[in-house]
């Protein structure tokens, strides 16, 4: 447990409200980041990275727009209902039963690079599959969702600090 | 920060299409590079190749410039009897390049080389608007 100082001795309060902040210091100080507390934030930031990965996925793409036998790769969309009902992206961890264990960090996301997408809409006799149209959307409308995203993270960040009543 | 690996990736699609230009640009100009002397070959058109390679470090598959192949086609024979490289009959070889083929890979080398430039560019937006959090 961690301690905390009453700034306020004045200040009454009930027990359970008490108990309450003290969770929310416990976290506070066991977290190095505690808005993946709150929900919203947490989705996203998830829904940030997420869209980090694809934007990397759909850069391979148009590099490799010539490459001979290239085919085009994209990511799992995120899932929104996975996302909702556990909002930070949790670790798959094995459990230490012996000193002598080693750590095990396994990610859950075995394909970071993408696989490759079964519905293609030409390929060219090179065997390369990518349309530069079609990235050039995807890469834009990715640009959009990101913008969406932090914007919305922005406003979220503003509501806290409303809530804080730090706004002016 | 994955932007940044984004950004590796385009930039080396802009390196390989660049190089293919480079290559392109030399087919051209030597369009018309024959032997100087009877007998010799004349310049003989350059064809660049396409990697992909997967980068562990980049955790994706980038692209690069393989080796750079030689066309094996025929060249061009022209009548031209006072050439110095002519032959017995008065032809003159000339290189198997053809301008119309080498300005349609040129155009498509500046596609490709444009959407990779698009994609620097939304990637740099995103990382822009990923700065602008710290000013909230």
């Amino acid at each position: 447990m961690a301690t905390f100082t009453v700034i306020n001795p004045k200040l009454t309060m009930a027990p359970a409200d008490c108990a309450r902040i003290g969770a929310v210091l416990c976290r506070l100080k066991g977290r190095s980041m505690i808005l993946n507390d709150v929900p919203l934030v947490g989705m996203l930031k998830t829904r940030m990275g997420w869209l980090e990965d694809r934007q990397r996925v759909l850069a391979q793409n148009v590099a490799n727009a010539d490459t001979p036998g290239f085919r085009t790769r994209d990511i799992e969309p995120l899932d929104y209902r996975k996302a909702v009902s556990q909002p930070p992206p949790q670790k798959t961890t094995l459990a230490l039963t012996n000193p002598e264990h080693i750590a095990a960090t396994a990610s859950g996301d075995s394909d970071r690079y993408g696989r490759p997408r079964v519905k293609t809409s030409e390929i060219r006799p090179s065997g390369n599959a990518v349309v530069l149209e079609e990235e050039m959307m995807k890469v834009a409308q990715n640009q959009i969702d990101y913008q969406a995203a932090t914007s919305l993270y922005s406003r979220s960040l503003g509501l806290i600090k409303t809530a804080l009543g730090k706004s002016r | 920060m994955d932007f940044v690996k984004s950004l590796s990736i385009a930039a080396t699609g802009l390196r390989a299409q660049a190089g293919r230009m480079r290559v392109i640009a030399e087919n051209l100009a030597n369009a018309n590079s024959t032997a100087s002397s009877t007998g010799g070959d004349p310049y003989r058109r350059k064809v660049p190749t396409f990697e992909a390679k997967f980068d562990r470090e980049l955790d994706a598959q980038t692209v690069s410039l393989g080796r750079i192949q030689r066309d094996t086609s025929e060249f061009q024979n022209r009548y031209e009897p006072g050439h110095p490289a002519a032959d017995a009959r008065g032809y003159v070889r000339y290189p198997n390049v053809n301008s119309l083929i080498e300005a349609a890979d040129l155009k498509e080398a500046q596609r490709s080389y444009e959407a990779n430039l698009n994609v620097v560019t939304a990637t740099r937006r995103m990382i822009t608007k990923t700065l602008d959090l710290l000013r909230t």
